[in-house]
């Protein structure tokens, strides 16, 4: 297969300016002088990243918002030119990065068609070409001699959607734009974008839909804050970054068709509370006191015992379980995975951790449940902030620990009176 | 191989331009009633004012000045409503900028042709009025596409600059409508340059505009081909701005634009 994309090194260079940077030539004359022309500063949007595709090969680009996945994808679509490195990319760009560049509401259908069809690089004949494919694929027969402000907004974006995937390039780029359009209007998208890699077209894709990066790409680069922190095989980097970015948003499909309800009454939504491959399912969690009953507050110093009820989809290596219960600023107070976690009994089952004494000051906790891969690189299951614990104790100070502790004195105990506390009050600190 | 590869390239670049241009002039008429007619109702409309002032209340007695007048005023129009829009080409096509493949350096090109097409709409009239004032047109009327084509050049090497400069000074466009409407009274438009007193055409002639109005004048009024010598540092200067401005604005482009924007 040839070669068809080489990145080399590259960086780009992005300057932040003054937030009173003039932007109209009178200010800069007038007030602030040249100077502040000038950048503040400067940071890598991307650099050092490195990779090449072949044809028929679909790369995928996943990482947080801001990341660099959509400055690194222009750069290779040329647009911006880079500071250090080097693309390269031998035929035709294709882009599916912002939908509907072009289109106006006054024209008709056909009209932005062939409007966005050649700003996508077609030329007219080949948008005239096209054009009942494109109209059958957007499912717009009817509608396309009407004005495209009468269409509703799923119309037009299958109509962007529809002329981005017939421009017909040797590598196509997708931002994120995937996610138009309905379930089936999808299928589609991905339908055609499948038959392209198959006929030897190259994509890149970024998407927080890491489920399809992971079942669509055959290289993926994980990006953070410019930088490539991972790069190679799909399962391997996605399940890296999916253990990383457990408590980040993650957009994906629910996979589970079970909704879970915990005994408080709260729904379990996949990436909200909710997290993990689902190799194996927690499905439901106990918070107990030390008769076995249930509890939602704890005086500090009683026992707790959680409860976990699982269920092994499939068979995987020895998964491990972990407890952390963490305060409601978001402050980890106990962690039981990091001395080692318990290995999985049987296909389905319960598991239960004891903790014999939770010494914790008085407040909000909540208790995440989660169930890791044998190296604890992804969660199969993990509910974040689900199960609320209170904790109360009598008389409060700052610290986390509320432990059963006693005052110890030698000599003699002083009591001050009112009139002495008022004495040394007045007392110069340091004399 | 790479013959072919051009020619497509250049295909879709006319292509582009082509509907680019298109679709500014279907949204311009597209829902309203007069449509098409506002191509020359504008000039019309200065016209009528200009005739009434300078025919009328400060009589100027110039020979066949509604073609007189006409000719100036298209030509300043096209030139004026060229660069106002090619100010707020880049940065009102954002999007557009940051679309890989997408030539940037075609937003300044669209303006300048999308006012060609209203010139062009609105020089049949021009043409009518010169049949009434003349009687009929000499074969110089075939020079008249070259002194188009040349102020296309000019508009154009202008245009670019101003785009590039407006993406990082957004005032840019009341900077221009200054000078362009300073412009307007310091081109021959309504008046004829012959009026300007001797110690003061050293300078006033550095006005290119001056050229390529007298240019059409020529052509549409005396029946005269344009002077050749005007017409030939008029092409020199238009290609090096055009050169100056492309480079500018292609440099810009690709480094800044995407940034600034």
């Amino acid at each position: 297969m040839a070669k068809v994309i080489t990145v080399r090194g590259l960086g780009k260079e992005y300057r932040r300016y003054h937030s009173n940077r003039p932007i109209t030539l009178q200010e800069a004359v007038v007030r602030a002088g040249v100077r502040r022309m000038a950048s503040v500063e400067k940071f890598w949007a991307v650099r050092g990243v490195s990779f090449e595709a072949h044809q028929g090969q679909m790369i995928g680009m996943i990482g947080r918002n801001g990341a660099g996945k959509s400055t690194l994808l222009r750069l290779i679509g040329g647009v911006g030119s880079p500071d250090e490195g080097s693309v390269n990319v031998t035929g035709r760009i294709g882009a599916l990065l912002d939908l509907g560049i072009g289109f106006h509401p006054d024209l008709t259908g056909r009209e932005n068609v062939f409007v966005a069809g050649v700003i996508a690089g077609l030329t007219r004949r080949e948008v005239a070409q096209r054009l009942e494919a494109i109209v059958d694929f957007a499912e717009l027969e009817e509608a396309i001699d009407s004005p495209l402000r009468t269409y509703s907004s799923g119309m037009t974006l299958r109509l962007a959607f529809s002329v981005a995937v017939h421009t017909d390039p040797d590598v196509l780029l997708i931002d994120e734009v995937l996610a138009v359009g309905d379930v089936s209007f999808q299928q589609k998208c991905l339908q055609k974008i499948a038959n392209f890699k198959s006929q030897g077209g190259t994509v890149l894709l970024v998407s927080h839909d890491i489920e399809l990066v992971r079942r669509l790409c055959n290289e993926v680069l994980w990006l953070d804050a410019g930088k490539v922190v991972a790069q190679g095989s799909p399962e391997v980097v996605v399940g890296q970054y999916v253990a990383e970015m457990a408590q980040e948003t993650i957009r994906r499909t629910p996979r589970s068709a079970h909704v879970l309800h915990t005994p408080a009454g709260l729904e379990l939504r996949v990436n909200e509370n909710r997290f993990g491959s689902q190799e194996i399912e927690i499905v439901a969690v106990r918070l107990l006191d030390d008769r076995r009953l249930p509890v939602e507050t704890l005086d500090s110093g009683e026992a707790l015992r959680v409860e976990i009820d699982y269920l092994a989809r499939e068979a995987v290596p020895t998964p491990h379980f972990g407890v952390t219960i963490t305060r409601d600023d978001g402050l980890v107070c106990y962690d039981s995975t990091g001395r080692g976690g318990v290995g999985l009994a049987s296909k389905w089952g319960q598991i239960a951790l004891v903790i014999e004494r939770l010494d914790l000051n008085e407040g909000r906790y909540f208790v995440d449940v989660g169930v890791y891969s044998h190296d604890w690189a992804w969660a199969y299951d993990y509910h974040w902030h689900a199960y609320p614990l209170l904790i109360q104790a009598d008389g409060t100070g700052k610290g986390v620990l509320y432990t059963r502790h006693h005052w110890e004195t030698e000599g003699a105990a002083y009591v001050l009176d009112a009139e002495a506390r008022a004495e040394m009050a007045s007392r110069p600190e340091h004399s | 191989m790479a013959v072919l590869v051009r020619t497509r390239y250049l295909v879709y670049r006319r292509d582009l331009l082509m509907e680019l241009v298109l679709r500014d002039i279907k949204i311009r008429y597209k829902r309203s009633v007069l449509g098409l007619l506002w191509s020359f109702l504008n000039p019309l409309s200065q016209l009528l004012v200009l005739g009434f002032v300078f025919g009328v209340v400060l009589p100027l007695n110039i020979a066949n000045y509604p073609l007189f007048l006409f000719s100036g005023v298209l030509a300043w129009n096209w030139l004026s409503s060229s660069l106002v829009s090619a100010a707020t080409s880049v940065t009102d096509n954002r999007q557009l900028i940051r679309q890989p493949g997408f030539p940037a350096s075609m937003l300044p090109a669209v303006a300048v042709a999308t006012n060609l097409v209203h010139f062009l709409l609105a020089l049949p009239v021009l043409l009518i009025f010169g049949i009434l004032g003349t009687g009929g047109f000499t074969v110089a009327i075939a020079a008249l596409p070259v002194v188009i084509g040349l102020q296309f050049l000019f508009t154009l090497g202008i245009a670019y600059l101003v785009a590039a400069f407006h993406v990082t000074f957004r005032d840019t466009q009341y900077l221009l409508g200054l000078v362009l409407m300073l412009g307007f009274y310091l081109t021959p438009i309504f008046y004829d340059s012959a009026a300007v007193p001797a110690q003061y055409y050293g300078i006033y002639r550095l006005n290119p505009m001056l050229y390529l109005v007298n240019a059409y004048r020529a052509i549409l009024i005396r029946g005269e081909l344009p002077d050749g010598f005007d017409l030939l540092v008029l092409t020199l200067l238009s290609s090096v701005l055009l050169w100056v401005g492309h480079s500018v604005f292609v440099r810009r482009a690709s480094k800044r634009f995407v940034e600034e924007l």
